[in-house]
């Protein structure tokens, strides 16, 4: 009996692989299952970690003594401004969305993320982006200016060589993948968790990847914004953030640390996420205070927010706006500190294993409370003034982001590491790594705080002997090298374990929640049955749950049909709502990735032909993604054995195709709220500030423009209402209107913009209002293009009253066009006539 | 949606937060940089009173909201779906970013707003 549910159990898995399996060979470049895109992740992270640790060896070196000339100047800073770089953009956020991509789905007992072909093109924009980045520094030709890329130093008369540019498109590049990761994250989390996983059971690492993404989604896109500007100030000589044509490089700043300052969060929290996850396990009983911690990484999400001018106390800002971040700053430590006392209560009342994954929590308590009370020094505008750009500030951010993300990635990898190879860790060589990191780490960068504290300037290359820092730097470069003896051996410890590890046992950590009901390695569709889940710890309700998911006892265990398929659930009960169909194997990820990368390459070589043949590839690239969905052939065809309760997600009004464009418009949101930002804040700050007498923009066909817009949208949403309710009846027809009138929009808008006297390259004023018309533009012009698509497809039947999804999917991104045409039109055009600016020059 | 057990309630509280921190930071710069009050006025001057009335409101404002889902929560104890979850937690994120707002908003009180 038992040999014959065996043979079926295995039977289903062979079926199921066959469904959810790479392509052999090359073809698993097509791959868009989200255990190899996260490992795929996670592989490129580290790479790029090693090059960041060597480049970061290379500053030792050359600080080790003083007067030294093993790099110049030059060299010296290429090799810290990449470090920072290499080290921000291309490991930490990398790394850790790629472990949330590749846990994420298995915790929440789902078989994949929501937008498969996302995932791959995230990773390939990556990989790519890295790649450009990268490649600077092999040429000779990097970036070589701080990691924050202050302006004016970064602009083209302070720096007239290409390192700017590769770090403006390049990181720009890297964070389409960020940004496309954190909002499938978010989507997936929220919407397709098993059956029964409501809000209050969801695992606790969930709760801090849904913040992390969320955080991504609202934080990267300043930086965005900002990088396009600076790019366009140096290579079409538009003006924002020079003084004399009316911009401001404090602007810079502020865009910057909008990003920036989050940005130390959204590696803190998936790495507190694994703390949290661990603690529990190790401990041997459930994590205290679930509702506090969750209420703490809500607060952090927001507060991290409010805390950006403290990277700017020696400015010039008014006191009193000072002291807002400072208190903000030292507030922030009261959610960090509620998490802290819930770990240690959680230890205190259970009976603590101290495996190898322990060392690193431990190690990261005490790392990390160091970093965090330096924080809350530093908080202080006063204490900030006297070590500001000193080597102190450079310890503290060591000691956050090594002891608050290294660390407990590192215990992650040690604890996950049997579900990457299905084999355990060296215990003996886990500890020398863990103290070989540990001391050679602290005594780098404890005694790096007094070297701050006697007045060393951070980004000098060299210095003279005799100023009480000899000692103090020869002893932080031994330690950055014992440091680095113990990454090696780290490594070693990894690929080693792959072939001589111990095979792990079913769920070796006896933990509690559901990645450890897969099988070891996992397999490319997680679980063959989903199941129900009734508490956040599901493995300790039921240790058989795995036996029961192999052998096809609970949901969606039918493959017959050879779709992907995924629970579709309420975002907040975890009710099962529709059937999630997934894309399977596609190369369209890879080619849009290539045509990206053309783009940003043609754009560094000043080849703007090839960028615009780019652009049209990439768009095209995209459209043809967007076809191949919902009841196309190579999709989901309309099948009279489909299922209806519940039914399929393209056959609802509700799909995680609309939440992923509302989160989607949250971050192009984000976008346009900083270029408001930055108008407003010219407008009322910079020094130099000048606009022309009369509004280069001509008011009436602006106006006419808009008007034609609203009703675009009027015609649409009357449609999609009809369609809502079952009516299809005039659908093609009504689609087609809303395109002819959205065309007419558009072209008045374009009109208005080619017409419009402006001077971009002498008045930031200009320079800004091009950049919200051509923005504006893009929207239109997209919306009009996406439109007519769903027209012939309605047309084919593609799309029609059991097919309502598509047209549904796309209503928000009317009413977004709509929304930032009326804002822009009021804040752009109405305002500055309202408090005479133009006539003024000035407010 | 404004049922004190409605998942809107977990960011509702730091989003109201977040308005009223951009809200007194940028009507501080502007402020400073049009039409700054005499620095001889100290800390008594319109715009640290216009700031402290924003503060105070807004603060009052979040307790308010804590208040209400804090009433739910309790008495909903015994229901095992998700709302005394919610409940608790909003409860929670409103009270402590009222006490964050009262805490950032103290400096109004001590600073001239434009040295």
């Amino acid at each position: 009996m038992t040999e014959h549910i065996n043979t079926d159990s295995e039977q289903l898995q062979q079926r199921l692989e066959k469904v959810w399996g790479n392509l052999p060979g090359w073809g698993t470049l097509a791959a868009v299952n989200h255990t190899s895109i996260g490992m795929r992740f996670m592989v490129t992270g580290m790479v790029f970690f090693l090059i960041g640790g060597l480049l970061a060896m290379l500053v030792r070196t050359q600080l080790a003594l003083p007067e030294q000339a093993i790099l110049g100047a030059g060299a010296y800073n290429q090799a810290f401004t990449m470090h920072g770089t290499v080290m921000m953009f291309l490991f930490a956020i990398p790394v850790l969305e790629g472990l949330a991509m590749y846990l994420v789905p298995k915790m929440i007992g789902a078989r994949d993320l929501v937008f498969p072909r996302i995932s791959a093109l995230g990773y390939y924009c990556y990989l790519f982006g890295g790649l450009i980045i990268v490649s600077s520094l092999l040429i000779g030709i990097a970036p070589d200016a701080g990691w924050f890329m202050y302006t004016p130093l970064n602009d083209a008369r302070f720096s007239p060589g290409r390192g700017p540019d590769f770090w403006l498109l390049g990181v720009t590049f890297v964070e389409i993948s960020a940004i496309s990761a954190g909002v499938e994250l978010v989507v997936s989390i929220l919407r397709s968790r098993t059956n029964g996983m409501s809000l209050g059971k969801m695992p606790i690492f969930c709760w801090y990847i849904l913040a992390m993404a969320l955080m991504i989604v609202f934080g990267f896109p300043p930086l965005v914004l900002a990088s396009i500007l600076l790019e366009l100030e140096r290579a079409a000589g538009w003006v924002f953030f020079a003084v004399e044509g009316g911009g401001d490089p404090l602007l810079w700043q502020h865009l910057f640390w909008m990003f920036g300052h989050p940005e130390v969060y959204i590696l803190f929290l998936p790495a507190a996420g694994i703390v949290s996850t661990l603690i529990p396990v190790f401990a041997g009983r459930p994590l205290v205070g679930y509702n506090w911690i969750v209420l703490a990484i809500i607060l952090t999400g927001f507060i991290s927010f409010g805390l950006w001018v403290h990277h700017m106390f020696t400015v010039g800002i008014p006191a009193l706006a000072q002291a807002f971040f400072s208190v903000a700053s030292m507030l922030v430590a009261v959610p960090t500190a509620i998490q802290v006392f819930a770990w240690l209560a959680t230890l205190w009342g259970g009976r603590v294993q101290y495996s190898l994954p322990m060392l690193w929590i431990f190690g990261f308590l005490v790392v990390f409370v160091c970093g965090g009370l330096t924080g809350v020094m530093l908080a202080l505008v006063p204490f900030n003034w006297q070590v500001h750009d000193t080597h102190f500030v450079v310890a503290h951010m060591h000691y956050v982001l090594v002891g608050g993300m290294l660390f407990p990635l590192i215990a992650g990898f040690y604890y996950w590491l049997p579900h990457f190879s299905g084999r355990m860790p060296s215990l003996t060589l886990g500890r020398w790594v863990f103290w070989l990191i540990f001391g050679g780490f602290n005594l780098t960068f404890l005694l790096m705080h007094l070297t701050g504290l006697r007045g060393m300037p951070r980004r000098i290359y060299t210095y003279e002997s005799g100023l009480g820092w000899d000692w103090l730097n020869l002893l932080s470069s031994l330690g950055s090298f014992v440091m680095a003896l113990g990454v090696a051996m780290l490594l070693v410890d990894f690929v080693l374990h792959f072939r001589f590890g111990r095979r792990a046992p079913a769920n070796p950590w006896r933990a509690d929640t559901l990645e450890w009901a897969t099988t070891m390695p996992a397999s490319s569709y997680n679980f063959a049955s989903l199941p129900d889940v009734h508490s956040r710890h599901p493995l300790w309700d039921n240790p058989q749950l795995p036996r029961s998911i192999a052998a096809g006892e609970h949901g969606l265990a039918d493959i017959d049909h050879i779709r992907r398929e995924t629970y579709g659930t309420d975002a907040v009960t975890g009710q099962v709502r529709e059937i999630f169909h997934l894309p399977s194997n596609s190369w369209l990820p890879l080619q849009g990735a290539v045509m990206i990368a053309l783009l940003c390459i043609s754009l560094l070589l000043q080849i703007y032909p090839l960028a615009l043949f780019a652009t049209i590839g990439a768009v095209f690239v995209l459209l043809r993604w967007s076809w191949h969905n919902g009841a196309h052939p190579r999709a989901n065809p309309l099948d009279e054995k489909e299922p209806v309760d519940p039914p399929l997600h393209s056959r609802t009004c509700n799909g995680p195709g609309l939440w992923g464009m509302v989160v989607t418009l949250m971050a192009n949101g984000t976008l346009y709220a900083s270029l408001l930002f930055g108008w407003l804040y010219l407008w009322t700050i910079a020094p130099q500030w000048s606009a022309p007498e009369d509004s280069p923009l001509a008011l009436y066909p602006l106006l006419g423009s808009g008007l034609m817009l609203s009703a675009a949208v009027l015609v649409y949403r009357t449609g999609t209402r009809r369609l809502r309710a079952g009516n299809a009846s005039q659908l093609q027809g009504r689609l087609w209107l809303a395109t002819a009138i959205g065309a007419g929009h558009f072209g008045l808008l374009l009109s208005v913009l080619l017409n419009a006297p402006l001077s971009p390259r002498s008045l930031a004023h200009d320079a800004v209002l091009m950049v919200m018309l051509i923005y504006l533009s893009a929207h239109s012009g997209l919306a009009v293009l996406l439109t007519a698509m769903q027209a012939v497809r309605v047309r084919i039947g593609y799309v029609g009253a059991r097919l309502p999804y598509e047209p549904l999917v796309l209503q928000p991104f009317w009413t977004y066009t709509l929304g930032i045409f009326w804002l822009g039109f009021a804040v752009f055009v109405l305002l500055p006539r309202t408090f005479g600016a133009f006539a003024a020059g000035g407010l | 949606m404004f049922r004190p057990c409605h998942p809107l309630h977990l960011v509702l509280g730091p989003m109201i937060w977040a308005g009223w921190f951009v809200a007194i930071y940028a009507s501080l710069s502007v402020v400073c940089s049009l039409i700054p009050p005499a620095t001889s006025q100290g800390a008594i001057t319109w715009i640290n009173g216009m700031l402290l009335v924003l503060t105070v409101l807004v603060a009052l404002l979040l307790v308010i909201l804590g208040w209400r889902c804090w009433r739910d929560a309790s008495a909903n104890t015994r229901v095992t779906c998700n709302r005394p979850f919610i409940s608790k937690v909003s409860a929670g994120v409103y009270l402590l970013t009222a006490f964050s707002t009262l805490m950032i908003g103290v400096p109004v009180v001590l600073l001239p707003p434009c040295i």
